[in-house]
């Protein structure tokens, strides 16, 4: 690809935006993400921010941000950049700031009003072509209020509201929905996904993004302790994992064109993965649930298969 | 009626603590009753837990502002401010301190008597993990004086086995239970008067609170996350070859680096998740057993 600023970790920007503090659980994905997601948009940069856990960075008189930062609804945080970016428009416009005084306007939101509850406003905000990124944080359930089912869960997945039973013992019955495929269906400038194990890309990413004006989108895959079942201290092996094994697909879309940033040779079997958290205990404990595993395998197998066979016509 | 308020912060389990023993103290014949409390925040947070009881039917509801017995499961929490677990203590109650001590210490302080005992080692030992939340209720239920042994330990396969916790991990669960009854000694509750610790009332200078603080960013450091650690973090740097690894992968920006870029830790505010241990390349980063309070 094109000149990159981002070689090698030694790369990663020294400023932080995110101090240390913060009420968030100690090791969450979503938290390193963010940190990382900040330092490479600099600090000229203004947050747009939904309910969800880390929502709670900000408990008065507290915050761990070195950023203004802007609490919405659960369903309106795109609406509340749009404010925003017509509010810096004008000031602009009337030369009460200068277009170097100008800010980044950064939504962030969780999986549950990314996928399900405000699904419509950045759907909205998109088709509008608005100004601005939005990064999810993707922990797959409504973690903020105790690890419940949300439109991001994987198939088989125990949460609190799909606990496996002896009628069901899969768990989540449901697939994870495709907020990328969604997304790209409006054509913006920029999609991401991105995890926090491969920093490098993930910084490569937010760098190609800068170029764009219109939406930049950005889905992480974000570990998340308690939720998951997992040791604070592997929240970045899970993450590797999940790449490895071809859970988590690292890819962008510049204009709809899918383009993958990663490829695995061979992919890991994905029980190394499952077998790294308690939400899929079940599939394992007291009995092997092989036809579960093998379904979560395959579809895995299928995904890649067209990834290759499209590579390789190109 | 007994009161008996759990102190511990979030993810600790005082929440299960409180069930257990209330369950416990029904199934020796009692009324009882539980309920916690918590904040809108993460694991970490100072959380509250109660258990009221009695052979009357209990018709109070709500906090518990005049335990005669406190628990508090993270010691460091007795310099926290938002948590105060002292406070209101009756004259000749009962507090137990999760702390360093391998062995059950009692010493009387001012009018009351404190017994000190580390269940955290005890499960590190027995379970191999830092489960706080059954030893909390089993040492309870031993002060109390009022609940057998029998009891306390099918509440705990009760409640567990709600929570869905695994045959062996049960098992391990109630190895540890009976050990901490078995150490916990069974004081005299001297409880003359019904006299409490007088609450404290915090006055919040006018000027502190606004917005000023707000503005002022970043001022979260001024929490002092570094209580919640288990393990703390300790870098060798006869090993350390400053690759940076830990300094990009701490989700706290706890870690900066020196001139060399060797990683300087902020203890202050390290919640101990020990990212940086398992990622260090070098294994130049080890886990070591935490002891002191950082509040
Ligand atoms: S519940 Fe999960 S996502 Fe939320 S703060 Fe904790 S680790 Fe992070
Ligand atoms: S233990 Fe966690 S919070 Fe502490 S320095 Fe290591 S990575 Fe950062
Ligand atoms: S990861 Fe290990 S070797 Fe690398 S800078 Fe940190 S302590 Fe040093």
């Amino acid at each position: 690809m094109s000149e990159t600023r981002y070689k090698t970790l030694r790369d990663v920007p020294a400023e932080e935006y995110l101090l240390p503090g913060s009420p968030e659980c100690a090791g969450c994905g979503a938290q390193l993400v963010l940190r990382i997601f900040l330092k490479a948009l600099g600090g000229d940069a203004v947050l747009v921010n939904a309910a969800g856990c880390l929502t709670l960075l900000n408990v008065y008189p507290y915050t761990p941000l070195k950023l203004n930062w802007m609490y919405t609804a659960f369903a309106s945080a795109p609406a509340g950049a749009q404010g925003i970016r017509d509010a810096l428009d004008i000031l602009i416009e009337k030369g009460k700031i200068t277009p170097k005084e100008d800010l980044k306007v950064v939504t962030f939101t969780g999986d549950g009003a990314a996928y399900d509850i405000g699904l419509h406003a950045a759907s909205g905000a998109i088709a509008r072509g608005l100004d601005f990124y939005y990064l999810v944080y993707d922990n797959e359930a409504y973690s903020n209020t105790g690890f419940q089912t949300s439109g991001a869960t994987p198939f088989a997945t125990s949460t609190k509201t799909s606990q496996p039973t002896t009628l069901n013992p899969i768990g989540h019955e449901g697939v994870k929905k495709d907020l990328f495929e969604i997304w790209r269906s409006h054509k913006p400038p920029y999609i991401a996904t991105i995890a926090p194990s491969h920093i490098v890309d993930m910084l490569r990413k937010i760098e190609r993004a800068l170029k764009y004006r219109g939406p930049k989108l950005f889905i992480a895959f974000s570990p998340c302790p308690p939720g998951w079942g997992s040791d604070t201290s592997e929240t970045v092996r899970i993450s590797k994992l999940a790449v490895e094994t071809g859970v988590w697909p690292l890819k962008e879309a510049i204009y709809g064109e899918v383009r993958h940033t990663f490829i695995p040779k061979v992919l890991k079997p994905v029980e190394e993965y499952l077998k790294t958290q308690e939400r899929y205990k079940h599939l394992f404990h007291p009995r092997r649930q092989e036809k579960v595993i093998k379904t979560i395998q395959e579809n895995i197998n299928q995904y890649w298969q067209k990834v290759r066979e499209k590579e390789k016509l190109e | 009626m007994l009161k008996i308020r759990f102190h511990g912060r979030g993810g600790q389990g005082v929440k299960t603590s409180s069930r257990i023993l209330g369950r416990a103290a029904f199934l020796d014949g009692y009324i009882a009753q539980d309920s916690p409390i918590y904040g809108a925040e993460r694991r970490g947070a100072p959380v509250v837990a109660f258990t009221r009881i009695s052979r009357e039917p209990i018709l109070e509801r709500g906090y518990i502002f005049d335990p005669d017995i406190v628990i508090v499961v993270d010691e460091t929490l007795l310099d926290d401010e938002r948590a105060r677990p002292l406070d209101g203590v009756k004259s000749g109650g009962i507090v137990f301190v999760n702390t360093q001590s391998e062995q059950a210490q009692v010493e009387n302080v001012d009018d009351k008597l404190f017994i000190k005992y580390s269940i955290t080692d005890a499960a590190l030992r027995v379970i191999g993990k830092p489960i706080v939340s059954s030893p909390s209720a089993a040492a309870a239920a031993k002060i109390t004086g009022i609940i057998s042994k029998e009891s306390i330990i099918q509440a705990t396969i009760d409640e567990l086995s709600e929570l869905g916790l695994a045959e062996e991990a049960l098992e391990r669960n109630l190895r540890l239970v009976s050990e901490v009854f078995d150490t916990i000694p069974t004081p005299q509750l001297k409880i003359l008067n019904g006299e409490t610790t007088p609450r404290e009332v915090i006055q919040l200078e006018y000027k502190g609170v606004i917005y000023e603080d707000i503005v002022n960013v970043g001022n979260a450091s001024l929490r002092r996350v570094g209580n919640w650690r288990i393990f703390k973090p300790i870098v060798d740097y006869q090993k350390c070859t400053g690759c940076m690894l830990c300094f990009v992968y701490c989700p706290d920006s706890v870690i900066s680096l020196d001139a060399k870029n060797k990683p300087i830790i902020d203890y202050e505010n390290c919640k101990g998740c020990l990212i940086c241990v398992k990622e260090c390349p070098l294994h130049a980063i080890t886990a070591v057993r935490e002891v002191k309070i950082y509040a």
